[in-house]
């Protein structure tokens, strides 16, 4: 109900046109394939022997249950607060630089948040770290600095590189949402702060609770993370199982629990997404005045420098040291440029191939669902659009577990193949390319179909010379950030992997574990620039970057 | 010739209580324009797009030059009905130029042909020069007419136009629509036309149906709906009536405002409502009159005043621009229709 809510043109008349069977099955075999990995995860869970549930009961599930709702509310309350108030002075004050800084605060989105991780922890390790290493030798003396292990460490940099997502959302809400909407709270006596807390944010309110709750999907899947920082939850829990015990029904339990509590979220999420409708440009929209900060300027341009600093210059630069320092050792250069498919180029071309495979496949996937979704609202077609969005939900360490389950007893062919790595990816991550291929479909009026058809055109030729051509930019949209978001993907790529398929992500993460991180740098760098690319193609569709 | 035939129409949505054209049955002949006017929501453009192929009936038949193209049994997909349609919104397709947009029917054509073809169209409506503009460098007349040009180009059947002025803004609707019809005219187009405008439909129809809650309240040329009004809607909708009581007399009609010397074909005594247009009735001041001022409406040429009988009965008169009076004075109304009234009993 929710999502055809916001399809303001499938609203004007309910079409009763015969829908088509041949695009009802196509949408239903997609969420089949999308619905069988999730489905197999719960049987597993399940029909694990009853000991094992007692063992576990008894033993880990509530200390990991609360420690990992403890890290999801801490950072999706870090991160909204976060992001909504450099959303808010970058686009409604006089910030001095507010220009660049739109930009820079977006773009810790392509820095993996394990990366970030890698670096701080690098910098500020207890014993070891560059810092406290640097004020001892200052001090003569250890010097206490806050670590970055445990809870705190973890919900700081999560929180880091999980606010853009609330920064982008609010940004683009506080860039379009009707002026008159504040002007008339402000004639009826509201300061320019009450209007903020009791106009601005309530009318917001729906689509960034849709945010805060993707953000907390995010940490309940994140692996690279929580593992670097050693802060244990269900996701580096299952991992572990996984990995180093091999134990697969206490891994199916622990899977099975995480999911369920994943897909509840995901369920208010996908309520409240149909509601959140600021996003609609209006013909006579016009912008909000800018507020003055006076004397606060500068207090908020170094609250800016610094998270922009923290989550996005401070990373950059520490991992382009390492990676001169890198190329400056001979050594180092010998291993990282090793011939054959152990080298540099290999991990690159494996890490592109494998996320751009993903991508197509996603997009191509989420077109039947789109258009069955968009074009003959029902509840069929609900159903099976939220089940191929149920992909948010499954984290990448449950999705390897259930492939790895699934692909033994079915696909044995396929065990160990780089395919199904690219499979996870696609599981994973179609949601993202079914609602752009919905919002770009939700764009086009359907008489442009029409006309088409009145024209002598069948519905398939329709399809291919009218609708595809003008969605082709939300399906791009939608590619891109399937491809952004697989290519940064750790957790599935590191238990699915066949020997010697190495990936940029993976990489990283190993030569990392194993301290060497000027090794790490050069791979590291490359994963975030090659990410920088599709971002700032999505970021320049954003209205905030117009 | 007939060249669309509709009967029996019914489509009901699903979700709603009632159907939303319910019964229809008209028959339109080669060269003429029919306008369907009705409020929002009387079935106007459900009926265009049952015709169009774009909506399946619930039953009854359409008929396109002796082909049965939708009926129990059959259903004909809009590509293969040879109908043209103008939509509301013009849907010119944004990816292609202005000539692409005209050639896109003309599809399985020699080159040549097409490009004929496209040029006279886009002569005839005037547009020749911007052929290879695309549809977001063009202003709202012009994507109306490269609309029309689209949907002529492959000679259809018939035409189909949604509501295909409501974008354009006022002042140059009545320009676009005089062009319109002329070019209608001229390629003499056979045309079912969908407006909510009375005024429009009334300049635009060789004949006019008008619709209300998904039936057929009424089909006949534009000087029979107005002056012949079979039902009050017909009488409210297309020409603003006020509706007087009055009683049937052998000598004619009694009402508050006097006898009205009209003849019908009524038992003595019946009840009846006489529809009344604001050019029907003359008043003058008079301190004793029948009734009163309550409001002046000034419309540039004219004005139109409100007012109130004694009973309550609200009624519209005209007086011309310079005849001002003041609300509240009394007046005494009379009909001064010369012509016969609409009767409803």
């Amino acid at each position: 109900m929710e999502i055809t809510r916001a399809n303001q043109f499938s609203l004007q008349r309910l079409r009763t046109y015969p829908i088509s069977p041949r695009l009802a099955i196509a949408a239903g075999l997609v969420a089949l394939f999308v619905a069988v990995p999730l489905v197999y995860i719960f049987i597993r869970a399940l029909g694990a022997e009853p000991e094992a549930w007692q063992r576990l009961l008894q033993t880990r599930i509530w200390k990991l249950l609360s420690n990992t709702l403890l890290l999801a509310a801490a950072v999706t309350s870090g991160a909204l607060v976060t992001g909504i108030s450099m959303a808010w002075l970058t686009e409604r004050t006089d910030l001095p630089g507010r220009k660049i800084f739109r930009w820079m605060l977006a773009m810790p989105l392509a820095v993996p948040a394990y990366i970030g991780g890698i670096v701080h922890l690098a910098l500020l390790r207890p014993r070891g770290g560059v810092i406290p290493q640097f004020l001892e030798s200052l001090f003569g003396q250890p010097v206490p600095t806050p670590s970055p292990l445990g809870f705190w460490g973890a919900a700081f940099i999560l929180t880091l590189f999980m606010y853009p997502y609330v920064y982008l959302l609010s940004g683009a809400a506080f860039r379009t949402l009707h002026a008159s909407l504040e002007e008339a709270a402000r004639v009826f006596g509201r300061t320019p702060m009450q209007t903020l807390f009791q106009v601005t944010l309530p009318a917001l309110r729906p689509g960034l609770t849709a945010g805060a709750l993707l953000v907390a999907l995010d940490i309940l899947a994140e692996y690279g993370t929580v593992a670097l920082l050693r802060y244990e939850t269900f996701s580096s829990a299952i991992f572990v199982q996984l990995s180093g015990r091999y134990d697969r029904s206490a891994a199916s339990i622990l899977s099975g629990i995480l999911v369920a509590l994943s897909i509840l979220i995901l369920w208010g999420e996908l309520r409240l997404q149909g509601q959140a409708r600021f996003t609609q440009m209006e013909s006579n929209w016009r912008p909000a005045p800018l507020v003055a900060l006076g004397k606060w300027r500068i207090p908020a341009l170094l609250l800016v420098l610094g998270v922009v600093s923290a989550s996005l210059l401070v990373p950059f630069t520490v991992l382009l040291i390492w990676s001169i320092q890198a190329f400056l050792d001979p050594q180092t250069m010998a291993t990282l440029f090793r011939t054959g498919s152990q080298g540099f180029g290999s991990y690159v071309w494996n890490s592109l191939w494998s996320s751009g495979a993903a991508a197509v496949i996603a997009v191509m996937l989420s077109l039947p669902v789109a258009l069955l979704a968009v074009r003959y609202p029902s509840r069929f077609s609900r159903f099976i659009s939220r089940l191929c969005q149920v992909g948010y939900a499954i984290p990448g360490v449950v999705i390897a577990l259930s492939l790895v389950l699934l692909v033994n007893r079915a696909l044995p062919f396929l065990y160990a193949t780089p395919f199904v790595v690219v499979i996870a990816y696609v599981l994973r991550h179609m949601p993202q390319a079914v609602r752009a291929s919905e919002s770009a479909l939700n764009q086009l009026s359907p008489s442009l179909e029409e006309a088409s058809r009145t024209l002598g055109r069948t519905s398939l030729q329709t399809l291919i010379q009218v609708t595809m051509p003008l969605i082709l930019p939300g399906l791009l949209a939608g590619g891109s950030l399937v491809f952004l978001t697989s290519l940064k993907e750790l957790p599935a790529t590191l238990l699915l992997r066949p020997a010697g398929f190495d990936t940029l992500a993976v990489r990283v993460w190993v030569w990392a574990g194993e301290g060497f991180y000027f090794q790490a740098a050069p791979a590291a760098l490359l994963l975030v620039l090659v990410s920088a690319l599709p971002l700032s193609f999505l970021l320049r569709r954003e209205q905030i970057f117009k | 010739m007939t060249t669309l035939e509709v009967r029996n129409l019914v489509k009901q949505f699903h979700g709603s209580e009632r159907s939303a054209v319910n019964d229809i049955s008209f028959e339109l002949s080669e060269d003429e324009i029919l306008a369907l006017v009705g409020p929002s929501g009387c079935g106007k453009t459900t009926t265009l797009r049952l015709i169009a192929g774009l909506e399946r009936p619930d039953s009854g038949l359409i008929r396109l030059n002796d082909r049965v193209v939708a009926s129990d049994s059959i259903f004909v997909p809009p590509e293969q009905r040879g109908v043209g349609m103008v939509f509301q919104d013009h849907a010119l397709f944004p990816h292609l130029t202005v000539f692409e947009n005209v050639a896109f029917g003309l599809r399985g054509r020699k080159p040549d042909e097409i490009r004929t073809i496209v040029g006279e169209m886009l002569h005839l409506v005037g547009l020749l020069p911007l052929s290879k503009r695309y549809p977001h460098a063009l202003s709202g007349g012009e994507r109306q007419r490269v609309a029309l040009a689209r949907a002529l180009a492959p000679r259809p059947i018939l035409l189909l136009m949604d509501e295909p002025f409501s974008s354009l803004d006022a002042d140059l609707r009545t320009e676009v629509r005089e062009h319109v019809r002329g070019i209608l005219k001229s390629m003499r187009a056979t045309v079912v036309f969908v407006t909510h405008d009375q005024d429009e439909a009334l300049f635009m129809g060789d004949r006019l149906a008008v619709l209300n809650k998904g039936e057929l309240e009424q089909i006949g040329t534009p000087e029979e709906i107005f002056h012949e009004s079979n039902t009050r809607f017909v009488a409210k909708f297309m020409g603003d009536s006020d509706f007087l009581r009055g009683r049937v007399t052998p000598n004619g009609i009694q009402t508050e405002i006097g006898l009205l010397n009209q003849l019908v074909d009524l038992p003595a005594g019946t009840s009846v409502e006489i529809a009344l247009r604001a050019d029907d009735i003359d008043f003058e001041i008079d301190g004793s009159g029948n009734s009163l001022i309550v409001a002046r409406f000034f419309r540039g040429a004219f004005n139109l005043y409100r007012l109130r009988l004694n009973s309550g009965q609200i009624l519209h008169a005209f007086t011309d621009h310079t005849k001002i009076l003041p609300v509240g004075a009394r007046v005494q109304a009379r009909v001064s229709a010369e012509h016969p009234l609409t009767v409803f009993s």
